[in-house]
């Protein structure tokens, strides 16, 4: 068998189901959030068939609500889980920002790419933000909930700085997800995809591409290559 | 020295305005001025709609009081785009057989059958101010507050005019005005409806320990105003004495406003809905029924709030089980 036809383990399952968790659930809850505005019977997205549901703020709240048990313990899960493996590579790093422009230029074409690690610059910087945000939504969301509880009440001033903090954070996390998906436009990147469904990608491109992290793995004989 | 918080000023204000409202209406109590939560009992035996005038004395005290709090919308008020509708009472100010952005309370009058006799029942009507309010919960700008003495009080200059309050509201209590508030200075066109209106119980009123507008304004002492306990204390002792009904204790999950009424709200709430439906518009907003033992919006989404709470210690034991497994492996 050919080398280029190697694949190399990039991603266990706790990383594609906590990426997947995050990815489906943060879906309904900004779909349901935009519906809590209200947003749908104005538009008349209610009237398009099969989404007659979508104006009922019942049922448009149960989906936000239940979706955010799922996240809340998506980002635990993932929190704790890298903490006790001591797994890092993703956290931004000095002079990424900088890193990122250079990759960017290298793949329009100008200049050289550096070496990288596991991730990408630009990936751990977009982790970083998309994370924020989503810490920053998950802490506010559960105010939110909290106080329409009969029993609980918050200061006027907490309350509206919760809500408008969580509005903030939503446009956040869609920006976070539009420059995620946006970095697929870039060809170089799109062998990375199939890491998240599958786990591995090409050793060929791990070794040029993320080279430290390859020549890393070698040293530590953590191959987990099938043919 | 001597500076007191807003807080602590409206507090004191509340309890002088219990304690005026207790006195005026005859209530001794030395419980009235601890600035404990308010409510008011509406005594459907002795409300008559102020028969012979043609505006009951409540509805035009609180237009009156409420003069400059209505709304004052631009001239060419845009639709709702991409709907061709805009909701717009300001031609209609003179309304006072409904709630509107101009009227925020007004008096029903049906006619019951009941143990064999026709009764007439005259029923006062304006928002609740619930205990736990779905309004000002799910208002997703916090434009609304439940003050901690039990108003439920809408800041104009915040609100965006959805409607949303309306819509969980049991009773469809606020009433929106197109063309007038915040919406307007940021996307008029495309985001936002105007500002919801609803009554206040004459909050700033009642801050200054005065009377709310209506209380003051009854001839018949129908609408009394006091500590809630006290007055819910009042309504059991009423009705028990007239073999009568309450509403507003475990309505929506409890509401700050008790209704005490001869006949069963049901039937009155059969002879409401039979009334909006002969209107001319029976969707329009503005006529709410009286629907008995009706539950909270939040009823559901506080049953699953739980499970909210419990996801994250859930996904922490998951993972440490998870990380341990896989190292375990990994050392294999």
């Amino acid at each position: 068998m050919s080398s280029s036809n190697r694949k190399i383990k990039r991603h266990g399952f706790s990383v594609r189901f906590v990426h997947w968790t995050v990815a489906i659930s943060t879906f309904l809850l900004i779909f349901s959030g935009f519906g809590q505005l209200p947003l749908y019977k104005r538009y008349m997205v209610d009237q398009l068939p099969l989404l007659g549901w979508t104006s009922n703020f019942g049922v448009t709240l149960m989906i936000h609500y239940i979706a955010a048990i799922a996240l809340s313990f998506a980002v635990v899960y993932h929190i704790v889980f890298h903490v006790i493996r001591k797994e890092y590579d993703i956290l931004p790093k000095r002079g990424d920002f900088k890193e990122s422009v250079q990759i960017i230029m290298a793949m329009l074409g100008k200049g050289e790419e550096p070496e990288n690690d596991k991730y990408l610059a630009e990936q751990r910087l977009a982790y970083a933000f998309i994370g924020v945000s989503l810490l920053l939504i998950l802490v506010t969301g559960h105010i939110k909930v909290l106080k329409n509880l009969q029993t609980v009440t918050f200061p006027d001033s907490i309350l509206g700085l919760a809500t408008t903090l969580h509005n903030v954070a939503t446009f956040m996390v869609l920006f976070g997800i539009i420059g995620h998906l946006a970095a697929f436009i870039f060809k170089e990147n799109r062998a990375l995809l199939p890491g998240i469904f599958t786990g591995e990608i090409d050793e060929e491109y791990a070794k040029k591409r993320h080279s430290k992290w390859y020549n890393r793995l070698n040293k530590q004989d953590r191959f987990n290559i099938s043919g | 020295m001597g500076e007191i918080s807003r807080r602590e000023f409206i507090k004191r204000g509340i309890a002088a305005g219990v304690a005026g409202g207790v006195a005026l209406s005859g209530i001794k109590t030395a419980e009235a001025a601890t600035g404990e939560p308010i409510g008011t009992l509406i005594d459907l035996t002795k409300c008559d709609g102020c028969k012979g005038q043609k505006v009951p004395a409540c509805v035009t005290a609180c237009r009156d009081e409420n003069k400059d709090k209505f709304p004052e919308p631009i001239e060419n008020i845009g639709d709702y785009w991409p709907q061709k509708k805009h909701e717009d009472w300001s031609d209609k100010r003179h309304l006072t057989n409904r709630l509107t952005p101009y009227n925020w309370t007004f008096v029903q009058n049906v006619k019951v059958q009941h143990n064999g006799k026709e009764v007439e029942v005259s029923i006062p009507r304006r928002c609740m101010h619930c205990d736990n309010p779905p309004c000002a919960n799910l208002c997703p700008f916090s434009a609304q507050e439940k003050k901690p003495e039990g108003p439920v009080v809408i800041d104009p200059n915040i609100c965006f005019g959805g409607a949303k309050c309306r819509s969980v509201c049991p009773w469809g209590i606020p009433a929106r005005q197109a063309g007038v508030g915040l919406y307007l200075k940021v996307a008029p066109k495309f985001a936002g409806g105007g500002v919801m209106y609803k009554c206040d119980l004459c909050y700033d009123r009642i801050s200054q320990g005065k009377l709310p507008a209506c209380v003051e304004a009854c001839p018949k002492g129908a609408i009394q105003f006091g500590p809630k306990k006290k007055m819910l204390k009042q309504a059991k002792e009423k009705a028990k004495a007239i073999n009568g009904y309450i509403y507003g204790e475990k309505e929506n999950g409890g509401t700050s406003t008790f209704y005490v009424s001869p006949v069963p709200f049901e039937k009155i709430h059969k002879h409401l809905m039979a009334q909006k439906a002969k209107q001319k518009n029976p969707k329009a907003p503005g006529f709410p029924g009286m629907p008995v033992g009706v539950g909270n919006f939040l009823d559901t989404p506080n049953g699953v709030a739980a499970g909210m709470l419990i996801a994250p210690v859930a996904g922490a034991f998951a993972a440490g089980y998870a990380a341990v497994k896989t190292m375990k492996g990994e050392k294999k």
